[in-house]
């Protein structure tokens, strides 16, 4: 039986700026996918862009190179990654004028 | 010898006669996961101070001068993490129910830390020493509590809970035990009219807490964010009596038979033979807090 879970790292939160989510420990898994659910995203040329990150100490990052499509409608948007080390985050950019976005942010793991 | 005793992984607990759970998280979280509150669909529906409480993480104890610290046995214990923000509290909940009245207990191996800051962070804070670190006084407070509903009439529901202070709400060193001396409301009582700060989730203001007698305690921090050292916990309480019993941590042990637990007077729907435990850790500064428990063990004696 392969161990899996799901952690919820944004749970219907509302962003009107660049933000990072909270580092998040996975050594024990080697893939990973990402969900970002957008239930909103409001503003003149809203867009929301999200980067992979991952660090060796959940400290200090730096991009993994991979990233979400930009994303410009409410919607399910994925990411699978793999050979992360021991921690992932996402980092998020916010553009457009007064953009707003409400999202669900989901990372699976499984070994 | 007891049961306990002949099983290497089990020699370091001391358990009731029936073990509900292992939880050796050296191979998954064991069915503790994030604290979510009550809703109807709709998250905004949410009361603030349940709406963010963080998933619990397999953790490996990595820090970024020595690397990976492990655990007691193994690599991974369970960790839960705070937001950097003050007051922020991290959950992770257990959901059991209980065939028969009786003892429950809890037993632990923990350890706890502030996250690791580089720079002045706190203006006026004691100066690190060679031996005090200043992050010590980062760590606000760590909590075991549990959840209990053994039907549908009024005041069949309680929470016990027993917090240690590290820190109080001012961030000012208290290192003693806590009881809650009130309930924090139910989302049906704060839909009610209920006032609440909205930032402990076991109380709606923070003189609801009052020292145990007797519970005094300065624990092994280990003068770094980055060292961690094991320390053992006993939780016992009375389904019977709806009392707490003792509290052992380390080599103090507190009895906690005449200790309060309050009530609900509201009958509740639904939960019948509620059996939830309760971990959290909650931060009094703006720095992210750890809770990590190496292994878990809940026993009964029924």
């Amino acid at each position: 039986m392969r161990h899996s879970f799901t952690a919820v790292i944004e749970k219907n939160a509302t962003f009107h700026e660049d933000f990072e989510t909270e580092p998040y420990e996975c050594a024990w898994a080697s893939e990973a996918r990402w969900f970002i659910h957008v239930a909103e995203l409001e503003g003149d040329g809203a867009s929301l862009s999200a980067r992979v990150q991952v660090s060796p100490d959940g400290l200090f990052w730096c991009d993994d190179g991979s990233a979400f499509e930009t994303i410009s409608a409410p919607g399910m948007y994925s990411l699978a990654v793999r050979d992360f080390g021991g921690w992932l985050r996402l980092d998020c950019g916010l553009d457009g004028e007064g953009s707003r976005v409400r999202l669900m942010i989901y990372l699976v793991l499984k070994e | 010898m007891s049961h306990a005793a002949a099983d290497i992984r089990l020699s370091r607990f001391n358990p009731l006669p029936r073990i509900l759970a292992f939880d050796d998280f050296d191979d998954g979280l064991h069915g503790w996961c994030e604290l979510v509150g009550n809703h109807n669909g709709d998250l905004n529906e949410l009361q603030p101070v349940f709406s963010d409480m963080r998933p619990a993480q397999l953790s490996t104890c990595t820090f970024f001068d020595l690397g990976t610290h492990g655990a007691v046995d193994g690599t991974y214990s369970m960790k839960l993490a705070t937001r950097p923000r003050k007051f922020h509290q991290a959950v992770a909940i257990k959901r059991l129910t209980s065939a028969a009245d009786g003892l429950v207990q809890f037993e632990a191996w923990f350890t706890y830390k502030a996250e690791q800051t580089f720079g002045a962070k706190d203006p006026g804070a004691r100066a690190w020493d060679g031996n005090y670190h200043p992050s010590e006084a980062h760590f606000g407070s760590f909590t075991l509590w549990n959840d209990i509903c053994e039907g549908t009439e009024p005041r069949d529901r309680y929470h016990a809970a027993l917090r240690y202070e590290n820190t109080n709400e001012e961030g000012e060193f208290t290192q003693r035990w806590l009881y809650k001396t009130g309930l924090h409301p139910t989302t049906r009582m704060l839909r009610e009219g209920f006032d609440s700060n909205q930032n402990d989730v076991h109380v709606a203001k923070p003189d609801m807490w009052a020292p145990i007698p007797g519970g005094d305690q300065q624990l092994c921090f280990n003068e770094v964010p980055t060292k961690v050292n094991w320390h053992y916990l006993r939780w016992l309480f009375d389904l019977s009596t709806r009392r707490n019993t003792e509290l052992q941590v380390n080599d103090l042990t507190m009895d906690l038979r005449e200790i309060p637990v309050l009530r609900f007077e509201e009958g509740y729907w639904g939960i019948n033979r509620l059996l939830n435990l309760c971990m959290d850790v909650r931060t009094t500064s703006n720095v992210r807090n750890f809770l990590y428990l190496d292994s878990v063990v809940i026993s009964a004696d029924w």
